[in-house]
């Protein structure tokens, strides 16, 4: 418990009559990247989205030694979590510049931190004054992480970086995500594509109806008959 | 050509009320999915506000800044009082709850102060006219265009520059993600309630100047017209508030000025065809999302 950044304890979703994640157990540790794996419909983007308190749960949340569960998003948010939607959710009449000081605490001082992403991502310096609507795909997604950061978190929870964008554009994202490990930073990321995060991540944990069906080292699953079956057709 | 001068004059004079109407209601759109019918009633109070004020002997300048106060005061309470309780609950009953409101507000006005309409005394300087060319321009409708435009660019500097004009912009792309940002939503609507009312509060003074009386169905006129022109420019797009205050300004000033007399009597008829063109080529608005799930 005591190195556990992050750590949900039966936690379960309902939309309606319907379970979406029941009774889920996971622990990220300080710095650790976890992989959450599983088909459409697990109950990966629910698991996120509970977690930084945009949905209702049962169970409960504890995060930095706080319980969490239930509080406020604008509060989880200022403890230093903080999420990556799926599908970016920029604000598309937004200019890059202000969705991105929008992801920072309203009296924040955040020059150094803004001037280190457009560092890291020299491409959003010269889009800076477009609005996000009209960036590309990968342009988009690069947005959405650093507007993320903008509020300096501890654990960044990422749903589909490579959703929709082309393979040379995936590893960007994947370069820039293995840049901000180095920087100590905790993520959980959800992925589609399972072999490139099971040899991006520390430990995975797969889920399945709603279930966490399997956990383990990365490494270790990589390797794993029963990933190569849901995942690769058996092979 | 005398006709063209006071054409524009009062395009842009009525158009700007309208944009700020539209904009109070398109404030609020974008934060609760809600239009808010009791925007209307806003003005109306701003009215009596003004009027008091004007009797009790106070400067003008400080009638109009109490009044134009209180509209912003009032909107947060009937937030806090009537929207807060049912926030989550649908689009529809949320509208119940902005007729009720209006209704409510409407009767306090006829049963505690009058059914009549109140003549409100404006200052001599304000009712002269300027003449340009063979047409005479009433300081009034130059205070207003003057007052109208000045708010709208005060406005477009707040939706640029500060981080509340940010997130209520952001609020009309996407509510959620807003609260991942950080950002508390209850205190977003109220903000958003508190600049809705001040809108509501400056649109009011220069009707009432204007129109130079108050009663307590005032609000109803103008707030459906601003919500046509909400429409109009497309639902939540706070550009498109704007763009259509001015249109809706253009076609019924157009109607007014060059209409035969013959043909008067169907005036509303007319600009309401004309808004139903609109529509029908811009279903959304003329900035309309595509995929409107609001109601």
């Amino acid at each position: 418990m005591s190195d556990s950044l992050l750590t949900t304890t039966d936690l379960s979703i309902s939309y309606g009559a319907v379970k979406a994640v029941h009774g889920s157990n996971l622990k990220v540790k300080e710095g650790e990247v976890v992989a959450l794996l599983g088909p459409n419909g697990a109950g990966k983007s629910s698991t996120l989205r509970a977690i930084v308190g945009l949905i209702k749960s049962r169970g409960s949340v504890n995060f930095a030694g706080e319980d969490i569960t239930g509080a406020p998003t604008e509060h989880i948010v200022s403890m230093g979590l903080s999420l990556v939607p799926e599908g970016r959710r920029l604000f598309p009449n937004l200019t890059v510049r202000e969705n991105l000081l929008l992801g920072a605490p309203r009296k924040a001082k955040t020059d150094d931190l803004f001037d280190d992403l457009l560092q890291r991502l020299p491409i959003l310096r010269e889009r800076l004054n477009q609005v996000s609507g009209t960036l590309s795909g990968g342009e988009q997604q690069q947005v959405a992480i650093a507007r993320a950061l903008m509020s300096r978190p501890k654990l960044l929870l990422i749903d589909e970086p490579s959703l929709g964008l082309a393979p040379t554009l995936v590893d960007a994202v994947y370069q820039l995500l293995a840049d901000l490990r180095k920087t100590g930073l905790a993520m959980i990321i959800v992925e589609q594509e399972v072999m490139r995060v099971l040899k991006f991540a520390d430990r995975a944990y797969a889920m399945s109806a709603g279930e966490i069906a399997l956990e383990g080292r990365a490494a270790d699953l990589l390797v794993s008959d029963e990933i190569k079956k849901v995942y690769l057709g058996g092979a | 050509m005398d006709s063209l001068i006071s054409y524009v004059v009062n395009l842009i004079s009525l158009g700007g009320t309208y944009a700020l109407l539209a904009l109070g209601l398109a404030v609020i759109f974008s934060v609760l999915g809600l239009i808010n019918f009791a925007h209307g009633e806003l003005m109306t109070l701003t009215g009596y506000v003004l009027l008091a004020g004007i009797l009790t002997g106070q400067p003008f300048w400080l009638a109009v800044l109490v009044a134009i106060i209180a509209g912003g005061i009032s909107a947060v309470l009937m937030e806090f009082a009537a929207f807060r309780p049912v926030r989550n609950a649908s689009g529809a009953t949320l509208l119940m709850t902005s007729f009720a409101v209006s209704m409510l507000l409407q009767v306090l006005f006829q049963n505690g102060i009058s059914p009549r309409g109140q003549a409100v005394p404006v200052p001599p300087w304000l009712t002269t006219s300027l003449s340009i060319g063979n047409s005479q321009i009433s300081k009034v409708q130059i205070m207003s265009i003057v007052v109208g435009l000045l708010a709208l660019v005060a406005l477009k500097f707040f939706f640029d520059r500060s981080y509340w004009g940010w997130a209520i912009r952001a609020a009309a792309d996407d509510f959620e993600i807003v609260g991942l940002m950080g950002v508390k939503a209850s205190r977003l609507i109220s903000f958003a309630f508190l600049l809705s009312g001040l809108l509501a509060g400056v649109a009011g003074v220069l009707w009432v100047i204007q129109r130079g009386s108050v009663d307590p169905l005032m609000g109803f006129k103008p707030v459906l017209a601003a919500f046509i022109v909400a429409v109009i420019g497309g639902l939540g797009s706070l550009t498109g508030a704007v763009v259509g205050g001015f249109i809706l300004s253009a076609i019924e000033i157009a109607l007014q000025t060059w209409l035969p007399a013959s043909v008067m009597p169907y005036r509303d008829a007319i600009t309401y065809t004309i808004v139903v063109i609109i529509l029908s080529i811009f279903p959304n608005g003329i900035f309309g999302k595509r995929d409107q799930e609001k109601v």
